[in-house]
């Protein structure tokens, strides 16, 4: 389809509460408080695996200013799950599961008193055996900490003919990576103030998943979601951090006993060791190809460490799609809880990781067939319109359990332009990578395999490149909706629940609403965060925020604008077909210049409705009336990322130089949004692959560095400045004009690039991080290895 | 205790204790949430204020340290409706994404660019190196300090021209 020019979209305007955030004036959630409020701190568990004999109170309670002290004894025997289970549990259950576990909580009139409440909680604990690995988590006859066991059921999918490719390759490959666990390390900290009015619960937090939030409260507390009212509000950094956690529903339960309002913020300590971070994982997989370097198979055992309560039997792995030249192969992904902190999605979830391990693969194989990086990923990876190979079996069962209409999900009036399900509908990295390897000059500062481009002394200098793919939202645990309603004054609301946390989607979701309706931009605004005014959205989930909400918006946007124009129509243009008018700019009048030059600004339209004998609203709301259809089956992102690093071989210290990240998203809606949201990944995924790392303690699992003391994460004189993002705007035939997920691929492309370029610079691939540390012990055991 | 305190070019009074941070009070008992706090120990930079000039990270400063100084908050700098010429370039820029950093890193341009009006990029890349920023926007915070310099720059130099009439 040909670029359509918007009026709106695509323009790199600043963000709505860009003002606000520059001058310390917006509002997040450790800033808020209501009336009345008391204080609450959480009393954590000093033993990783232990389970409470009995819990004495008494004294907590008779200090001056204590108002409610809350144990396992008071909360529900309920069961709640956060989103693609990052938790499973219950709110308190006398048992602690990691060093930092919730057991108690306090309610007092401050914090100081709270704080000191939680001293005088006295507590005999059976302490039991815990299990600190994957390994000794799955070993046989190991303590099972949780009642479903240890053990997830393996998630396992396969296509092609794995044993003959293996047996036939020319070439083959293996690997037996550990990934680090990253931490979000959430800049800003969060906090939640919970009130009861009778029995309606309101509770204030900061989260990317609104709705999802309420749904917690629904499941932990056991009351109807009539009676709760969540209302999001910012947070600080957060990508996958906050969402539902289980001290917002600690909160609530707080405040119900308290019998007053009550808050609870984090300090830096808790939001770093207590809530979630990134699974610790590991990767054993073969990977192999033909002689002429077409990927002929791949074989996977990939390894997620839940911590205590995370519950995912599988994670987003979208690299067998990227690398679509992969004929055959077989993939499995096991979960299994450990008595470590819960581990849950962070930004690019598995892409990160597996992905990590394919492209090392793909690179060593390259080098065995004496292919250039750029030029194997260009014959291996995928183009729109291609059928995925790892989905064959997913294919099949859609088969047969559609009857053989793969687009029986999909409404009629949809299906003229809905893209062929299990193949890529738009996008591709291969345009990126030869435009990325033009830009980069990739071809005079590649100069072979394991080579650095420069050397002066110790300090070699190498250039790599990496490819990152992630989905575009996701529809297995809901269809997101949303509402848009224009105001009696010609303004409209867009409400969609999708959380306010620095992606820009109040801006970015107002300008797909003001580009659908008709509206100036700052005649639109955007509700992200109130239950009560937003309808069902799964959040700031997976992409989904543009690609499945904002379809969702533009949905409702175009409904509220068609029952306008209806009006306009009737009242104001002589009954004409609506279909012959426009609204521009806030104003309603024919879409051609027909000589009939009225124009109705769209309150004078609403206004005429005011006074109207039939009794209509003076105020419209358009909702998304059909959620969208599946989309996980096609749609995707891509990234490609190319990084110049200098390796000092010395001292194993390695230098960002140069950076250039390449995105197609589809169509972008924002640029100024999106340059960040590329670039904030690259820096984030660089974090990792050179610096971040969270430590566990050997014997009791606690975290060793939960704070930014000891956390070490890029700062701006790591990265260079005149790094620069270039998109590719591939269309979507059915994302919000043309748009599609963003915000995981470009971490997914970063690392990869990163372990690429050190080896160019040292010959030898170092596992992650890559600190000064590593690098040189990796350095020095390869020359061992060498003599 | 009653503590004095001179912010923003105003006086207050707040009855506090003196283990308090700065931070700590500007926020809680002054109500200036400008002022954000992450990481409480002097590291991320989030809670930066001015003293007598000088970026101070306000959560390690206590609060009977903090009397009788000059104290400038990300209050005083502008306001949304009327910004300054270093959050007007961090606009322009989009040097944040969540802001959490933002204030900080906004103190610290500001004396930084006070001390050294025309840095380069390397310059300002190291001197906006002490805060962090977790969302990722470090090119266009560096890129946003070296505007707002060339800006400054620029009304100087009209300024000069003006006096010279």
């Amino acid at each position: 389809m040909n670029k359509v020019s918007f009026e709106i979209v695509g323009k790199g305007v600043p963000v709505k509460d860009a003002n606000q955030k520059v001058s310390g004036t917006l509002t997040y959630a450790t800033d808020f408080g209501v009336y009345r409020m008391a204080h609450g701190r959480i009393l954590r568990s000093p033993h990783p695996y232990a389970r409470v004999i009995s819990i004495n109170t008494s004294k907590a309670e008779a200090l001056p200013g204590v108002i409610a002290v809350l144990t396992h004894f008071d909360t529900p025997r309920l069961n709640w799950e956060a989103p693609w289970f990052n938790y499973r549990g219950k709110v308190l259950d006398g048992i602690a599961r990691f060093v930092g576990d919730e057991v108690a909580a306090v309610a007092a009139d401050t914090v100081e008193q709270a704080e000191k409440a939680l001293s005088l909680i006295a507590i005999e604990w059976e302490v039991l055996t815990p299990v600190l690995t994957v390994e000794e988590a799955a070993a046989k006859g190991a303590p099972q900490i949780r009642d479903e066991g240890n053990l997830r059921p393996s998630y396992l999918f396969e296509w092609g003919n794995l044993a003959e490719a293996e047996a036939s390759a020319d070439y083959s490959v293996s690997c037996d990576i550990r990934f680090p666990a990253q931490q979000y390390a959430p800049l800003g900290r969060n906090a939640c103030v919970a009130e009861w009015q009778g029995d309606h619960l309101t509770l204030w937090t900061g989260s990317q998943t609104p709705s999802e939030v309420k749904d917690g409260l629904h499941e932990a507390l056991g009351i109807p979601q009539s009676r709760i009212t969540v209302q999001a509000l910012p947070t600080g950094s957060s990508f996958g951090c906050w969402w539902t956690n289980n001290f917002m529903l600690l909160t609530a339960l707080l405040a119900r006993k308290a019998g007053r309002a009550v808050r609870i913020e984090l300090d830096n300590d808790e939001c770093m060791a207590t809530v979630k971070r990134r699974h610790e994982e590991r990767s054993r997989a073969r990977m192999g190809c033909d002689s002429d370097g077409n990927l002929t198979f791949l074989d996977m055992d990939h390894v997620i460490d839940n911590g205590a309560y995370g519950f995912k039997d599988d994670v987003g792995f979208t690299s067998p799609d990227l690398w679509n030249g992969i004929k055959n192969g077989r993939a499995s992904v096991t979960g299994i809880n450990t008595n470590r902190v819960t581990a849950g999605c962070f930004r690019g979830v598995g892409d990160c990781t597996l992905s990590v391990a394919v492209e090392r693969m793909a690179d060593q194989l390259a080098e065995k067939v004496g292919l250039d990086p750029v030029a194997f990923r260009i014959k291996n990876q995928i183009s729109a319109g291609e059928r995925f190979r790892s989905l064959e079996q997913f294919e099949t069962e859609a088969l047969q359990a559609s009857g053989g209409d793969l687009l029986a999900a999909v409404p009629p009036d949809l299906r003229d332009d809905w893209p062929k399900l299990f193949h890529l509908s738009s996008g591709s990295p291969l345009p990126m990578l030869r435009d990325g390897a033009d830009r980069f000059r990739w071809n005079e500062r590649f100069v072979g395999w394991g080579r650095p481009h420069h050397v002066d002394g110790p300090k070699h200098r190498a250039v790599g490149v990496g490819t990152g793919s992630h989905t575009c939202g996701v529809e297995t645990e809901g269809n997101s909706s949303a509402i848009v309603r224009i105001n009696p004054d010609g303004t409209a609301k867009a409400c969609c629940s999708v959380g306010r946390h620095g992606n820009g989607s109040e801006t970015t979701l107002a300008q797909v609403a003001a580009e659908a309706l008709g509206l100036k931009l700052d005649q639109v605004e955007v509700e992200a965060g109130n239950t009560d005014a937003c309808p069902w959205s799964h959040g700031s989930i997976a992409s989904n925020t543009m690609f499945r909400t904002g379809w969702a918006t533009r949905a409702a946007a175009l409904d509220a604008r068609a029952q306008l124009l209806a009006i306009a129509a009737q009242e104001c243009f002589d009954d004409v077909d609506q279909a012959e008018l426009d609204i521009r700019a806030g104003l309603i009048g024919f879409k051609e210049t027909s000589g009939d030059n009225r124009q109705f600004s769209v309150s004078d339209v609403l206004n005429l409705m005011r006074g109207d004998a039939h009794g209509q609203t003076s105020s419209i709301t358009g909702s998304s009336r059909q959620p969208m259809p599946p989309t996980t089956t096609f749609s995707r992102q891509f990234a490609v990322h190319f990084v110049e690093v200098e390796v000092d071989v010395e001292t194993g210290e390695i230098r960002v130089l140069d950076y250039l990240a390449l995105q197609d998203s589809g169509t972008i809606i924002n640029p100024q949004v999106m340059k960040n949201q590329v670039i904030g990944g690259a820096i984030c995924g660089l974090g990792y692959a050179l610096y971040e790392e969270l430590l566990f303690d050997s014997e009791t699992g606690a975290v060793r560095n939960g704070n930014l003391l000891d956390y070490k994460v890029l700062r701006t004189g790591d990265f260079p400045p005149h790094a620069k993002v270039v998109f590719h705007e591939s269309h979507d035939s059915i994302g919000p004009f043309g748009a599609r997920g963003a915000g995981e691929s470009p971490i997914a492309a970063a690392i990869p690039a990163a372990c690429q370029a050190v080896y160019n610079a040292t010959g030898v691939w170092v596992d992650l991080p890559m600190t000064p540390e590593r690098v040189a012990t990796a350095l020095a055991k390869a020359a061992t290895g060498k003599k | 205790m009653k503590i004095r305190l001179r912010i923003n070019a105003h006086t207050h009074e707040v009855e506090t204790r003196p283990n308090q941070t700065l931070a700590q009070v500007l926020r809680e008992d002054l109500g200036m949430t400008g002022t954000m706090m992450s990481c409480g120990e002097g590291e991320c930079g989030s809670c930066t204020v001015l003293v007598d000039g000088t970026p101070v990270t306000s959560c390690l400063m206590l609060v009977g340290q903090a009397m009788g100084r000059d104290i400038r908050t990300i209050e005083s700098v502008g306001t949304a409706a009327a910004l300054d010429v270093v959050q007007q370039a961090f606009v322009d820029e989009q040097g944040f994404q969540c802001g959490a950093c933002t204030p900080g890193f906004i103190m610290v341009a500001k004396a930084f660019l006070a001390e050294n009006p025309t840095p380069t990029e390397h310059e300002a890349s190291q001197a906006m190196s002490g805060n962090i920023c977790r969302c990722g926007a470090h090119p266009y915070i560096v890129r946003a300090v070296l505007n707002a310099a060339g800006i400054l720059a620029q009304q100087k130099g009209s300024e000069h021209e003006q006096s010279e009439l």
